[in-house]
């Protein structure tokens, strides 16, 4: 493993951005390459403007980005784009008028390496018939379509903005499907955004936690999800204050006699924390991913009173 | 491939080490033969739900024990796993659940006689009328 799990395939350092009613960062940010990064955060966190910022389609006034060893933003990327397929949240308007196929008629110029056989497989797998105006189609419909059409190249990165916004439940799981033989080979990588928390734990090996224009933290998921339990902690005595300090603790309820149901963010170092002081752990639930965010974003609205 | 691994979210067990042990029990016992090709790692990730670095992890404990190997290029396969090492395995996860056993006795606060007794019920239980189980 070594060097190759060390590689980096966009590298966000220093970055900045103010708007009049937005600021983005500073964030230093690595995505690994090989793996598939999910960045999760509350509308308006920043996450569809980091993606434009590693397309050079916005600028940041400060810090740079660098992509598949190129930096951004500096002479020719024609190379560099070649490599990369891009689904944005948003469709393109003046594209309403273009039928999937002509679309993918014009991909096919400026890609070297469009594979029209690996669209016609996507297109099958998928369902869908190219042969509509973007315009006319249903919003999951257009979606499927531009789905194949960012793929079709055999990207070696994929940045995927909302992708299964609009699916259907069958399109979706034909959709994760695809995503995992995409990654198959070894050397490919997603960054992508996603709402829908079944998503980011089917798909992702990284998860960044995005608010309010800055990263939150960088967390591989499975370490992520062991980490944050809710126990039920009794004992003789034990009361709300001694209970409050177990490691990574927040959120201590009452829950019966000296029974307490603490949150914790450190579950390993708790549990350990529980045998030491002699307490009882009777219950115990993991953390969803909706509710370890929400948790993050209460303590940091709490540390930077 | 399919693997019948079964992950257990609520557990306090590490994923890695639910899914090594699964695994192991499934390679020593025999119920996956020598040189069965094994699901890639990006595969055996999307059917238990984790990330690829726990299956890596997994893999390379595996093939540090002698279990597993990894050809360049072809994949992961199960080795030969010799008698007495098939043996040293076997007691060894036997062993293990048993001490999982014992410290959840422990921390219930049985007594030494209580837990002997216990033992001896499942014993009863699962060897001795039939042993469905």
């Amino acid at each position: 493993m070594g060097a190759w799990e060390e590689e980096t395939a966009i590298r966000f350092a220093g970055i900045s951005q103010r708007k009049p009613n937005f600021k983005l960062g500073p964030i230093t940010l690595d995505i690994p390459k090989g793996y598939i990064t999910a960045i999760v955060g509350p509308n308006g966190s920043g996450k569809s403007t980091l993606f434009r910022m590693a397309l050079d389609l916005e600028k940041p006034s400060e810090g740079t980005v660098t992509l598949l060893g190129e930096p951004v933003g500096q002479g020719d990327d024609v190379e560099v784009k070649q490599k990369i397929g891009f689904l944005p949240e948003e469709t393109l308007p003046h594209e309403d008028k273009l039928t999937a196929r002509e679309k993918a008629n014009f991909n096919s110029f400026w890609y070297k390496d469009w594979d029209v056989n690996r669209y016609q497989d996507l297109l099958l797998s998928l369902q869908v018939n190219d042969n509509l105006q973007l315009g006319k189609m249903s919003k999951g419909m257009r979606r499927k379509c531009e789905f194949a059409l960012a793929l079709s190249h055999a990207p070696e990165l994929l940045l995927l903005d909302e992708p299964s916004s609009g699916l259907d439940p069958l399109a979706w799981k034909t959709m994760i499907e695809i995503l995992h033989r995409y990654m198959e080979p070894g050397n490919r990588t997603i960054l992508m955004t996603s709402h829908i928390v079944e998503e980011v734990k089917r798909l992702a090996d990284f998860i960044v936690f995005m608010a309010q224009g800055r990263v939150l933290g960088v967390y591989e998921k499975d370490e992520l999800f062991s980490s944050w339990f809710t126990f039920f902690v009794s004992g003789d005595g034990l009361t709300a204050q001694k209970a409050a300090s177990m490691p990574g603790g927040s959120g201590v309820e009452p829950a019966g006699n000296a029974t307490y149901r603490i949150t914790t963010g450190k579950a390993f170092e708790a549990e350990q924390w529980c045998e030491a002081n002699g307490l009882q752990i009777v219950g115990r639930q993991a953390l969803e991913l909706d509710e370890i965010m929400s948790t993050l974003l209460q303590q940091e609205s709490i540390g930077r009173r | 491939m399919r693997l019948p691994i079964q992950i257990n979210e609520q557990s306090a067990e590490p994923l890695y080490h639910q899914i090594e042990v699964q695994l192991r029990a499934l390679i020593v016992s025999g119920q996956l033969e020598e040189g069965t090709l094994l699901p890639s790692i990006r595969e055996l990730a999307q059917s238990v739900k984790c990330s690829v670095i726990t299956v890596k992890r997994v893999y390379s404990d595996l093939e540090g024990e002698g279990l597993l190997r990894t050809r360049q290029g072809t994949g992961t396969y199960v080795a030969k796993v010799g008698e007495q090492e098939r043996d040293r395995h076997k007691y060894a996860s036997v062993i293990e659940a048993l001490e999982q056993a014992l410290m959840a006795g422990k921390r219930m606060q049985c007594t030494e006689e209580e837990m002997k007794e216990l033992f001896e019920e499942s014993l009863r239980q699962h060897y001795k009328q039939g042993g469905e189980a």
